[in-house]
């Protein structure tokens, strides 16, 4: 960051604004106080068997096992529970309004997820009595390079989309590899190229070479604005013609931006052979991959995947849905895990999505990977995937308040979870879902 | 459609018949012709200031030349006994399905017939006039519903061209167009299998076009300035459209048809600079909060029920359609409850009277449903200099009803545009005797609707 304190005041009015609705309400020095919980921080502190979280502003200011309470705070009892970090769902489509694909092109990088989240759609609200606090919500896989993706916490009821969006997350972007982005897993329907995984390296190989050339367009055109400013005309003489601003353009400048390294790549992809090429285009070209999504054939290639810099986000035990998800196994994330790539666990769906705490505790029966390693797939790593990990996916001081109070351990299978918090507000209390739901079934049962 | 003004038992003075001579004059020959009118002893609601009764109203030359409890009435004019009778502005539809063609059913065209060969209209046509696209036959029926003048709006398509406001009058449509590019009329929707297929490629699509806009007018300007030497850059009418809706010097008229859409058009309006128009709005009670801080053009569409387009994954949701129809109908009474101005549009319902009674059964007054179709309109379009209210001055668009405005009982004797009158056809009304329908008869008003699934 070159110019620190420009960022801090934004983040400042970013957080300010992103807590508005829900915090505003309530003093910013208000205390909030979990106490009596085991604590899984997934972090330095590791498994605190009887601690204290202190909440203020939405942030975690203290946590340990001694911890005072100071009078007035809120206390939430959680004897017996169990907190934990919020989870994330590093692939998702959730509170998406009306298609979520544009597969009108074989490139459609200029479209924005942003633009049509939908704060009450209810899949948010379940999503939250599962635990989760934030996701990553995609674009579908229909293009090659598909829209630009929206980094949300769960901030249901929330009085925009904008408001769902996590301040500070990094955009990113979704590319998609074989069956999907050349339409052979849809029937019917308007064909268009690519019709074949060539076809699908040769459409993002040419969309860089075009982005390179926009870039360098917009790259001369900059230098020479600075170039002009920078030599003061002599007094009296007009000042040095400035050449014409290239043509802004919208998919360009998404590309551009994966280029000069300020935009994630999402990649949809499968198999191994596609896994490969997207590398080798990638370096190539000259960017890099964030995360493989499903990458379900990753375990064949996890050295390369490693080696790139690359994160896989696959499913737990979900495959032979279509013929480029044959080859799948239940070992893979722990095979990815242990050749060095940075795993997680997602849902791509909204049903799903509300039990990550499960699909995470089937690595430990498919691959003996540890509780601890194993629940980081569903909280901490996928934080880091998204690189919001200086905010959540564990429970520090000074990270945000987006926590989850078990029952019993997550990958219990009794358990469920009790209560969800968003920057340290309660946004899921299941005993006041329990109660609301006699109330309406009271209503419904008089009315009729 | 050429019809006689056919002066019914209340006219006293029958003169000369004017009609179908008038054929093939301009407008203004055409407006010459028309004799004037007075309305003596009629209940006048005039919108813009108290309800007079027993009051004449002069109409002359297509304006109101008077209104009072006493004026003089012209030697010319056809006088006509208002007794019993209440006059009110014409009403104004300020996003109309009048006169515009039917929407295409999805797969015609493929082998039919001499219909089924008309080319699809372009759906991204900016540059193009939507009057030009009016069948004025079509149009002038929505007279019947006291209808004077309508924002005319096709039913299909991503940008529609420019937006006029046209009076019910005469035969062609450019002589109808009161105000003529009014907005660029565009719409929140998708277009499946062309781009953009997505809502989300619908807003990527509006901003491109307005950045590409602006970037042509620059472009133009700059070469204007020191052609010699360059390349004469391609000139484009469509982004000439977009470059006076980018510099705000023309309203973009958008169709928000989603709750979610009214953020979506100010976050484009905020991000561009531009002046907005809304038009549909049938949830929007539930940004209330929002609309108070706003305080938008808003047009509220009256057709609670409008076709749905099949998502992605498909089916409907019976349960949830339904709370939707119903809170539709209660949104314009929710929004005059909180003080939001908004005008009533009909947004392609078949009947847009049906509509604004099913409004004020729902909790909306009827004097603000009555301004909420000609004033608020008017001040929306721009246009509340010349019509909207019964002032002296204004255009000579009025309504003569017998019965209370806007009523089920409520019936349209007389409607006058630019002056010229032109009576409704009674319609049967039930049996005689008031009896139950025999067999094989229909009691009432019953339309049928018949719906292409896709």
């Amino acid at each position: 960051m070159k110019n620190p304190t420009f960022s801090k005041s934004a983040l400042l009015f970013a957080a300010l604004l992103a807590s508005g609705f829900g915090i505003r309400a309530e003093a910013q020095d208000a205390v909030t106080a979990i106490t009596n919980a085991k604590i899984m921080t997934v972090g330095p502190l590791g498994t605190i068997e009887k601690g204290t979280i202190l909440i203020k502003a939405g942030k975690i200011t203290a946590v340990g096992a001694d911890v005072a309470v100071p009078p007035g705070a809120t206390v939430i009892d959680a004897a017996g529970r169990v907190v934990t970090p919020g989870l994330i769902d590093a692939h998702s489509h959730t509170s998406i309004e009306d298609n979520v694909n544009e597969c009108t092109n074989i490139v459609t990088a200029e479209v924005r997820v942003a633009d049509v989240l939908d704060p009450k759609d209810i899949n948010l609200y379940r999503e939250l009595a599962g635990g989760l606090t934030a996701a990553n919500v995609l674009h579908g896989s229909c293009n090659s390079i598909g829209g630009q993706n929206a980094t949300i916490k769960l901030r249901y009821g929330a009085p925009s989309g904008d408001a769902l969006l996590f301040q500070g997350a990094p955009p990113g972007i979704k590319f998609a590899l074989g069956e999907n982005p050349k339409r052979a897993s849809f029937g019917g329907g308007a064909r268009r190229y690519p019709a074949t995984r060539m076809g699908v390296e040769v459409s993002i190989r040419n969309a860089f070479l075009e982005a390179k050339a926009y870039k360098k367009e917009w790259d001369d055109y900059e230098a020479a604005v600075k170039a002009a400013s920078a030599k003061r005309p002599a007094k009296g003489a007009p000042a040095a013609a400035l050449p014409p601003a290239p043509r802004k353009d919208l998919q360009m400048q998404a590309l551009k931006e994966v280029l000069e390294g300020k935009r994630l790549v999402h990649a949809h992809s499968y198999r191994a052979d596609e896994i490969l090429m997207l590398i080798n285009v990638a370096n190539e070209m000259g960017f890099k991959i964030a995360t493989f999504q499903h990458v379900l054939e990753g375990y064949k290639v996890a050295t390369e995947i490693a080696k790139h810099g690359a994160g896989g986000s696959t499913f737990s035990d979900w495959w032979a849905y279509k013929e480029e998800a044959y080859d799948a196994i239940p070992y893979n994330a722990a095979i990815m895990a242990s050749h060095g790539v940075l795993v997680s666990l997602n849902s791509d769906s909204d049903e799903l999505a509300r039990r990550l705490y499960w699909e995470a505790a089937k690595t430990v029966r498919y691959g003996g990977v540890s509780e601890d390693e194993a629940f980081k797939m569903v909280t901490l790593n996928p934080a880091k995937q998204l690189r919001i990990d200086k905010w959540v996916g564990s429970i520090e001081v000074g990270k945000d308040a987006d926590l989850a109070i078990f029952r019993s351990h997550p990958f219990a299978p009794d358990t469920r979870v009790e209560m969800t918090l968003v920057d340290g507000k309660v946004l899921f209390d299941r005993s006041k879902d329990v109660a609301a739901r006699k109330g309406v079934a009271a209503t419904l049962g008089g009315g009729q | 459609m050429n019809r006689h003004p056919r002066p019914g038992l209340a006219l006293r003075a029958v003169t000369g018949l004017v009609g179908a001579a008038l054929i093939g004059l301009s407008p203004a020959a055409e407006a010459a012709k028309v004799p004037s009118y007075a309305i003596t002893k009629a209940k006048v609601i005039t919108v813009s200031g108290a309800v007079i009764d027993n009051a004449t109203v002069v109409l002359r030359d297509g304006v109101v030349v008077d209104v009072g409890p006493s004026v003089t009435i012209p030697k010319d004019a056809r006088v006509i006994d208002g007794t019993g009778l209440t006059l009110t502005p014409g009403l104004i539809d300020a996003y109309s399905g009048a006169g515009m063609p039917a929407a295409r059913p999805a797969g015609g065209g493929a082998g039919g017939g001499a219909a089924a060969a008309a080319p699809a209209p372009n759906p991204i046509a900016p540059a193009s006039n939507i009057y030009e696209r009016v069948r004025a036959a079509d149009a002038l029926k929505a007279r019947d519903s006291g209808i004077t003048t309508i924002v005319p709006v096709p039913r299909e398509g991503l940008v529609f061209g420019a937006a006029a406001v046209m009076n019910l009058v005469g035969e062609r449509p450019e002589g109808m167009v009161v105000k003529q590019n009014i907005a660029l009329a565009a719409s929140l929707t998708t277009l499946g299998q062309r781009y953009p297929g997505s809502l989300m490629g619908t807003m990527a699509f509006f901003r491109q076009a307005l950045m590409d806009g602006a970037y042509h007018r620059a472009e133009m300007a700059s070469y204007e300035k020191a052609p010699g030497g360059r390349r004469r850059p391609a000139f484009d009418p469509g982004l000439d459209v977009w470059a006076d809706v980018a510099s705000g010097a023309l309203p973009l008229l958008l169709q928000t048809s989603r709750v979610g859409d009214l953020r979506r058009a100010f976050g484009l309006a905020d991000e561009f600079k531009l002046k907005v128009v809304l038009a549909g709005n049938t949830q929007a009670f539930e940004e209330a909060a929002l609309l108070k801080e706003r305080k938008p053009s808003l047009l509220v569409s009256v057709n609670f029920d409008p076709p749905k387009a099949g998502g992605f994954f498909g089916g409907s949701d019976d349960d949830k359609d339904r709370a939707e129809i119903e809170s539709a109908e209660k949104n314009p009474g929710a929004l005059h409850k909180e003080g939001i101005r908004f005008a009533l549009v009909s947004g392609f319902a078949n009947d847009f009277l049906a509509g604004i009674r099913k409004a004020i059964e729902k909790g909306l007054p009827k004097d603000a449903a009555l301004r909420a179709v000609t004033l608020t309109p008017a001040e929306i379009l721009g246009v509340a200099d010349r019509m909207g209210s019964i002032d002296k001055g204004k255009i000579a668009n009025v309504v003569v009803w017998s019965g209370e405005p806007l009523t089920k009982e409520a019936k349209i004797k007389m409607v006058f545009v630019d002056g010229e009158l032109y009576e409704p056809e009674e319609k049967p009304a039930g049996p005689p005797g008031g009896g139950p329908p025999r067999p094989g008869e229909v009691a009432g008003d019953v339309r049928a609707q018949i719906e292409v699934k896709r």
